[in-house]
């Protein structure tokens, strides 16, 4: 243990310089997000669309979507995709529910439903969506070269 | 003018904060600011099967956040203001909230002839309360003049406005008159999605937002010449045939409504909570000196578990009506 982690320092070390150049190039993500509206149709029945906004107003429903994909020639494994909430949005849940949070600007983490917010008393609350200050998400499969796919949560303009 | 509204703005953020509640800017109620920007980044975080950790950062989105456009008016009189024909310079109150996410201006309006009341009164101005003190001071508070000093709220900022009226000489007792303000936002409104490009606080569009970024209220004159005046008076017979507020003890609560004046005092409902310490004797309720049920039916009294009711109705100017119940101190 004590010596792969010295082994790992050393490759790091020996590396350094071509490293970061070639990690970017291997693990890419690509960040999105959508807006959904309303909108009328000729017909006047209503239909949610989703557009790419510039501009949003307090309310406005939106969609994140993260893309990851292994670029490079070698298989990536155990890793996880952060994404810390814009200050000006409120978290509203994730499509697939196997993200963890974290509510203290990514101190600790877990599931939503298992971390507590102190309250300005000093009691202890459950907490909410709109506690997410982070979520994260920890993918355990090895990732071949080419292989990739996307991660969604929603979001509300506060 | 605007300058002092925005220091009674920040007087109200450092109350706040002395009060031990702290707000984020973008937590208030109307939203996040207009021209605000959301910036998304994704970090990726993993191993190398070297053994190195490697964290990758996605691309940064960023889109702004517009100036939405919404205004509340509510009037904020307890009730109907009293008033007697040829009265002058009646004062109704109104609030008026800047609900939307950007400072913005509000022109008003105010409109004593509408339909469906009674009589009209006459208009005689528009005040903003800029000394921010709920009340109307003449002389010193501003009077509004439209274009040149539209109050100018930021988001979740509200002014207390007072549209002052005349009641004319023609109305008599129990007539009602509706005064209605209205507010507008100078930027644009109309239906809720309306986007006035470019024109947004910070930079981005200003977009109508649910109350049309206009709302108006409206409060209300009668004629009052009728003036009720409540006598209430307690007497207590104690268990052993003195007048000591002892447990035990019956109250007997006499309540006189008397009606000076002129012309009817219209629909009279006299209501009285049964004191903390005292259970209230089932059935003892009398009106004008006859006993009344509890229940909530044809007679004129009821009693709901917490308060006597006696629905007196129509008493003209001069006379007087007496309801009695009676309490055990526990």
């Amino acid at each position: 243990m004590i010596k792969q982690f010295i082994k790992g320092i050393i490759v790091a070390a020996a590396v350094f310089g071509g490293a970061a150049a070639m990690a970017k190039s291997n693990l890419m993500l690509d960040s999105e997000i959508f807006v959904e509206r309303e909108v009328t149709r000729q017909d006047g029945s209503k239909a949610t669309v989703l557009t790419e906004p510039k501009l949003v107003v307090p309310g406005d429903r939106l969609i994140f979507v993260v893309k990851y994909k292994n670029a490079g020639n070698k298989p990536a494994s155990d890793f996880t995709i952060t994404n810390p909430m814009p200050k000006a949005v409120a978290f509203n849940g994730t499509s697939d529910g196997l993200e963890t949070v974290s509510v203290d600007n990514g101190k600790s983490w877990g599931f939503l439903s298992a971390m507590k917010v102190t309250t300005k008393a000093g009691a202890q609350r459950p907490a909410t969506m709109s506690d997410v200050t982070h979520i994260r998400w920890n993918l355990k499969q090895t990732l071949a070269p080419g292989e990739g796919g996307k991660l969604i949560f929603r979001g509300v303009v506060k | 003018m605007a300058g002092q509204l925005r220091r009674t703005s920040k007087a109200a953020a450092i109350a706040a904060l002395l009060a031990g509640v702290s707000y984020a800017p973008s937590a208030s109620a109307a939203g996040t600011l207009a021209g605000t920007d959301i910036t998304n980044v994704a970090t990726a975080s993993y191993e190398t099967p070297g053994g190195t950790t490697i964290n990758v950062d996605s691309n940064p989105v960023v889109i702004k956040v517009d100036e939405l456009l919404d205004v509340v008016v509510d009037n904020s009189d307890p009730g109907d203001i009293a008033t007697q024909p040829g009265d002058t310079g009646k004062v109704l109150t109104f609030q008026v909230t800047n609900s939307g996410n950007g400072n913005e201006e509000f022109t008003l309006t105010a409109d004593v002839n509408k339909p469906g009341d009674d009589f009209d009164p006459t208009l005689v101005q528009i005040v903003l309360d800029t000394n921010g003190n709920g009340v109307y001071d003449p002389g010193v508070d501003q009077v509004y003049v439209a274009g040149t000093n539209d109050p100018a709220l930021d988001p979740d900022e509200s002014i207390t406005v007072f549209v002052i009226v005349d009641t004319p000489g023609t109305p008599t007792d129990g007539d009602r008159a509706e005064v209605n303000l209205a507010a507008v936002a100078n930027t644009g409104s109309g239906a809720p999605g309306t986007s006035f490009d470019g024109q947004g606080d910070g930079g981005g569009d200003a977009v109508v937002g649910t109350t049309g970024a206009d709302d108006d209220d409206s409060g209300f004159l009668a004629i009052q010449a009728a003036i009720l005046e409540l006598i209430k008076s307690a007497t207590v017979v104690d268990p052993f045939g003195g007048d000591k507020a002892v447990p035990g003890s019956v109250i007997t609560y006499q309540i006189i409504a008397n009606v000076t004046g002129s012309g009817n005092l219209i629909n009279l409902v006299v209501s009285d909570p049964i004191p903390a310490d005292t259970t209230y004797i089932a059935e003892s309720i009398t009106f004008e000196g006859t006993g009344k049920s509890d229940a909530t039916d044809a007679d004129e009294g009821s009693f709901n578990g917490t308060q006597i009711s006696v629905d007196v109705g129509t008493v003209p100017a001069g006379e007087s009506r007496t309801i009695t119940f009676r309490v055990t101190i526990q």
